[in-house]
């Protein structure tokens, strides 16, 4: 079969490194969608890639954007490896960076 | 009831069609859109106490088939790219003067040729609908992959390629809020919105593309500059009215623009006509729905706004009432009312004293309380 028919139906998983919480993440579905069902309170507003609020930075692995993230991250963000976890699949098993006690600070 | 929910979405494509059909048989049938326009006001009038909700299997999950309701949303764009082929070809037959007669293609009699009267028909037809389908650009504008770029294609083709960016990053981040254009603020009309409205998220865009290029290191005049590209998506449609029609052609062209950009402002305007959000998440209460029967299956659930805004991520048939701001009535009767101005901000009052006293917070209450309607009725923030 031609690979571009051959779709990747094997789940990835994201680990966030301050807090110890490890989850899968399934195709076509957003990190950020795939913690909000797993009970993780991550920092979010928008879900649709404008308000930059779900940032988080990728140590390890790779993620395919769904929108061009340069519109909402600063382009030190993009260097240092910031994503935007609404807009965001996973291609590979991933190790992220997210401060989940903004939610908490701001509050 | 799978295939029932999914094929109640069709209303828009069939009307679109059989708008086609109207202009391609002629003389009176040439009126079909308008026609419809008005069957489909009386409809919404007559069944906005029935209400529905989303509907859902025993398990929790959508009726809505996705592949089915992104293939209608796609194939809606060669349906509205036919809609301005027909007025194109009518405009051709009545700037050369061809000769009103009978003719017959495969057994069905169609008009050859068109009076002016029809080509007014026609050319309303169009505008109207391609308004009406600006819904498909919407719900596109929030799938980023292959559907944003038929997003601004269809948009394109009314002249608004620049929307489908300042929708997504400037009207679901500012909503409510003075940054975002697509709001309108208490005592505005609906005519003034429509000019600010698009002038501000065509704005809005302008400087977005012009920080991406500067942050890129490239010049503004680049094929990378979305918001120029988009314009430039519209030129086909220039191309093709100014070579069936030429100067006829031009302003016909610029009817079907401005009716249909007035349609997709307008659904901005009653969408959030007055309601104010300070600082801090978007809430159901910063958005009116409209979620009588018609509108909602009509307008593909657009009506759902205050769940819509919310949930931005969400299908249009996965949408809910969550019991947000709601004016009562459906878009085809609360449009007629926001025609006439006075009727509107008459109708629209006690909505908003409702939402001042059971929706805001405090902090919206008191920016509520700094609107003052002047005499002329436009809307002032008190120092």
């Amino acid at each position: 079969m031609l690979k571009i028919f051959k779709k990747n139906k094997i789940p990835k998983r994201a680990a966030l490194l301050q807090s110890n919480i490890d989850f899968e993440v399934l195709p076509r579905t957003t990190l950020l969608s795939s913690a909000l069902s797993e009970g993780i309170d991550w920092p979010h507003r928008c879900k649709v890639g404008s308000c930059g609020t779900c940032k988080c930075r990728v140590v390890s692995g790779k993620v395919k954007p769904n929108i061009d993230f340069s519109y909402t991250l600063k382009q030190e963000e993009l260097d240092k490896g910031f994503i935007l976890a609404c807009q965001s699949e996973l291609i590979s098993d991933i190790e992220v960076e997210i401060n989940l006690n903004k939610n908490k600070e701001r509050k | 009831m799978k295939f029932y929910v999914n094929l109640r979405y069709l209303i828009v494509p069939i009307s679109s069609l059989v708008t086609i059909l109207g202009i391609l048989f002629g003389s009176i049938y040439a009126w079909t859109g308008v026609f419809l326009f008005g069957i489909y006001t009386i409809i919404d009038t007559a069944t906005k106490d029935i209400h529905l909700r989303a509907e859902k299997d025993e398990a929790g999950n959508s009726y809505g088939i996705k592949l089915f309701q992104y293939l209608v949303m796609y194939v809606m764009l060669p349906v509205f790219i036919a809609i301005q082929a027909a007025v194109a070809w009518r405009l051709y037959q009545y700037t050369s003067g061809v000769q009103l007669e009978a003719l017959y293609f495969g057994g069905i009699a169609y008009q050859n040729g068109i009076s002016g009267l029809n080509l007014v028909g026609a050319v309303i037809s169009a505008a109207l609908w391609a308004g009406l389908g600006i819904i498909y650009g919407h719900e596109l504008s929030h799938n980023k992959k292959e559907g944003f770029l038929v997003s601004r294609l269809i948009m394109a083709l009314s002249g608004a390629s620049h929307f489908t960016y300042a929708h997504v990053y400037n009207h679901h981040l500012d909503l409510g809020h003075e940054d975002d254009p697509a709001t309108a603020p208490r005592g505005r009309n609906v005519y003034l919105h429509t000019w600010l409205s698009h002038a501000g998220q065509s704005k809005f865009s302008y400087d977005m593309e012009k920080k991406k290029l500067k942050n890129r290191g490239k010049s503004f005049i680049n094929i990378d500059n979305r918001w120029l590209l988009g314009y430039l998506y519209s030129l086909p449609s220039i191309f093709l009215f100014v070579w069936s029609g030429g100067v006829v052609g031009l302003l016909a062209l610029s009817v079907i623009w401005i009716l249909s950009n007035f349609l997709l402002e307008a659904l901005n305007f009653m969408g959030h006509y007055g309601l104010i959000r300070k600082e801090g998440p978007v809430e159901h209460r910063h958005s009116w729905d409209n979620d009588s029967v018609f509108t909602s299956w009509f307008f593909i659930e657009i009506g759902r706004q205050c769940d819509h805004h919310v949930r931005g991520e969400t299908y249009f048939w996965e949408l809910d009432d969550v019991g947000g701001p709601n004016y009562g009535i459906g878009y085809f009767s609360l449009f007629v009312l926001t025609l006439i101005p006075s009727l509107f901000r008459k109708y629209v009052q006690k909505h908003l004293d409702n939402w001042d006293k059971n929706y805001a917070t405090d902090e919206e209450r008191l920016i509520a309380s700094k609107f003052n309607i002047n005499k002329t009725g436009e809307a002032s923030l008190a120092s």
